[in-house]
């Protein structure tokens, strides 16, 4: 049996990660742990590999070289089911073809507690109630997915995968679509689930101020195989985001607010 | 708060949670009427029957009494009910490939017939009655007809034949069904040309859907029976499929195996169907659909219930088309596409984007 809740070990670890794209090498030798109770932004230029990363973190895309291991075991030895109860991935979001109420898509990332002939619980609809409460949308339970707007289908999304209860959320661009005030309450809403003991975020994100107003760590992709991997105010700085997005950052303050923006040519 | 909704708050009409407890409640209703309607089935007709006299025919004793009621046990057993439990089978099987082929392609629009599945096999069934092949080679031609034509749809439509895209609900994938679909109807029509006179009355029977042929309906429900029993099961894991192939895969499903489960069910119900009574359209459709907008899109409650009601319909199709102008009996296919054809163009005009 697998060390699924063993909290000492409770981490995600890449060793020697190497992920290519046709003939590009998005990562190369990637070697680092994310540990419970970090909030990480991964940051790069498009094309630079973060959904490829977040994928091959969840296990769905095998790595060019090199391996994950979450909790100690390598993901390729875990089954489906107990490593979809460890970690949940949001993809990056998908259009619906049928009706649905968003009750029914939040409750189906309950799939991997299902048991006997798979009908929820009263359990899982309380998860599934939960995760909305926490995100505002309650009150958009009954309604049809098909009616929401980008940025609810997007929260809907969000929802779905915090219902799933697995410790480690991979979220791939949580933010798109999402107007500022929603990114700020998402991020809000994550930095007090990831408080919870043995919970890691990983989330993809192109605002760098958000991040390094939300986000403990960061890892910075330069799309040419380079990352660079730390507390956020260690990464998102100018020299190393001007490097990796190939434009000049400068980092401007007012009082304690900080920003990056690009430097005027 | 929430700008964006505070306008209308479309909901479905089915926002009740479905469980085990509501879906069962769905299915015996469905049954019952499956009943009814293959009582209905076996009492009316040239004869009518009370149904007392049916069920006294359904009894084995019923075969000692000697006159009137032995032609009445006649009707029924040999004549009504196998006509009856093929029009049920191949209904059920429709249905049921019909909200399969749904969830393979993401597509409320997907269907064996609109697809070109059941020219595909009627054209290869016709092929191998021209050949001069046994009935079992006709059959079983009828099922390669059936699975290369949703194989050409499937690799046609989309770049890559195991991963759902998210443009799954896209016309393309229609428009390629249809295209294929009007082939196989050009080949139809050139081997109706070719053919020698004496097969073109049992070719045409392929070409609509007719359950007078004496259609057995044993290998049907056989395949029936081992298509629910391949498919239910794996019902849960349909409804994460939905979500598309990344989410679904991260929740755990082993998604390929899961896709090539579908289409060989799908294939099989398609094919046996098309085996035993001709090309019967939108019954795949038309179900499926009215038991989604009625209860819901769950899978779990939605692949018996289409089953049934599949049955249903197309049992009382062809009740309605040996009877509408009775003494003359109508090809069970013409009523069915007479009804799914404004079914289908009115979910076709108010999808929603």
């Amino acid at each position: 049996m697998m060390k699924a809740h063993d909290a000492s070990h409770a981490a995600l670890s890449a060793q020697r990660l190497t992920l290519r794209a046709g003939t590009r090498t998005l990562l190369e030798a990637f070697t680092h742990t994310f540990y419970e109770g970090e909030l990480w932004c991964v940051a790069g230029p498009n094309g630079a590999g973060k959904t490829t990363l977040l994928a091959t973190l969840a296990g769905l895309l095998q790595p060019s070289a090199g391996q994950v291991e979450l909790d100690g075991v390598r993901l390729a030895d875990w089954q489906p089911l107990p490593l979809a109860q460890r970690r949940a991935l949001m993809p990056q979001s998908a259009a619906d073809a049928f009706s649905a109420s968003v009750l029914d898509i939040v409750m189906l990332n309950r799939f991997p507690h299902l048991t006997g002939w798979g009908w929820e619980r009263e359990a899982d609809r309380d998860a599934a109630h939960a995760a909305l409460e926490l995100l505002g949308l309650a009150a958009f339970a009954t309604r049809d997915v098909l009616s929401l707007s980008g940025g609810e289908r997007q929260r809907v999304a969000l929802a779905a995968v915090l219902c799933q209860d697995a410790p480690l959320l991979l979220l791939d661009e949580p933010l798109s679509h999402l107007d500022l005030h929603h990114q700020i309450d998402c991020l809000e809403a994550l930095g007090g689930w990831a408080h919870e003991p043995g919970r890691t975020v990983l989330f993809s994100c192109h605002d760098l101020n958000l991040a390094r107003r939300f986000a403990t760590h960061a890892l910075l992709l330069d799309g040419d195989g380079g990352a660079y991997a730390g507390p956020v105010h260690d990464v998102l700085t100018p020299a190393l985001t001007s490097r990796a997005f190939g434009y000049p950052l400068i980092l401007i303050r007012d009082g304690e607010h900080e920003a990056l923006i690009p430097a005027p040519r | 708060m929430n700008r964006g909704s505070s306008s209308t708050t479309p909901t479905t009409s089915t926002m009740r949670v479905m469980n085990a407890k509501r879906a069962a409640a769905i299915w015996l209703a469905l049954a019952v009427v499956a009943l009814v309607v293959l009582m209905a089935s076996l009492a009316l007709g040239s004869v009518a029957l009370p149904p007392g006299r049916v069920l006294a025919a359904l009894m084995p004793s019923s075969s000692a009494h000697g006159g009137s009621a032995d032609l009445t046990a006649e009707i029924v057993r040999t004549l009504r009910l196998p006509r009856a439990l093929a029009g049920f089978a191949c209904g059920a099987l429709l249905a049921l490939a019909g909200a399969l082929l749904q969830v393979l392609l993401r597509n409320p629009l997907a269907e064996p017939y609109v697809l070109g599945v059941s020219g595909g096999a009627a054209t290869f069934a016709l092929v191998a009655m021209i050949a001069g092949g046994a009935w079992w080679i006709v059959d079983a031609s009828a099922f390669a007809g059936a699975f290369v034509s949703i194989l050409l749809v499937l690799g046609l439509a989309r770049r890559e034949l195991w991963r759902g895209e998210p443009q799954d609900t896209s016309p393309r994938l229609l428009l390629t069904g249809a295209v294929i679909a009007a082939g196989w109807g050009a080949l139809i029509t050139l081997l109706l040309n070719l053919a020698p006179d004496n097969r073109l009355r049992g070719m045409l029977f392929w070409l609509t859907g007719d359950l007078n042929g004496g259609a057995m309906p044993w290998t049907a429900l056989a395949v029936l029976a081992v298509a629910l029993l391949a498919i239910v099961p794996a019902a849960p894991r349909l409804n994460v499929l939905l979500r598309g192939d990344a989410a679904a895969q991260a929740l755990g499903v082993a998604v390929v195996p899961l896709r090539l489960r579908v289409y060989l069910v799908a294939s099989l119900a398609a094919a046996a169907a098309v085996t035993t009574a001709g090309t019967i359209g939108f019954v795949g459709l038309v179900v499926p659909h009215m038991l989604r907008l009625a209860f819901g899109n769950d899978q779990r409650m939605l692949l018996p219930a289409a089953a049934l009601g599949g049955g249903v319909a197309v049992m009382g199709a062809d009740l309605i088309a040996r009877t509408a102008i009775a003494p003359a009996q109508l090809p069970v296919g013409v009523i069915t596409s007479i009804i799914g054809v404004p079914v289908f163009l009115w979910m076709l005009l108010h999808r929603r984007r």
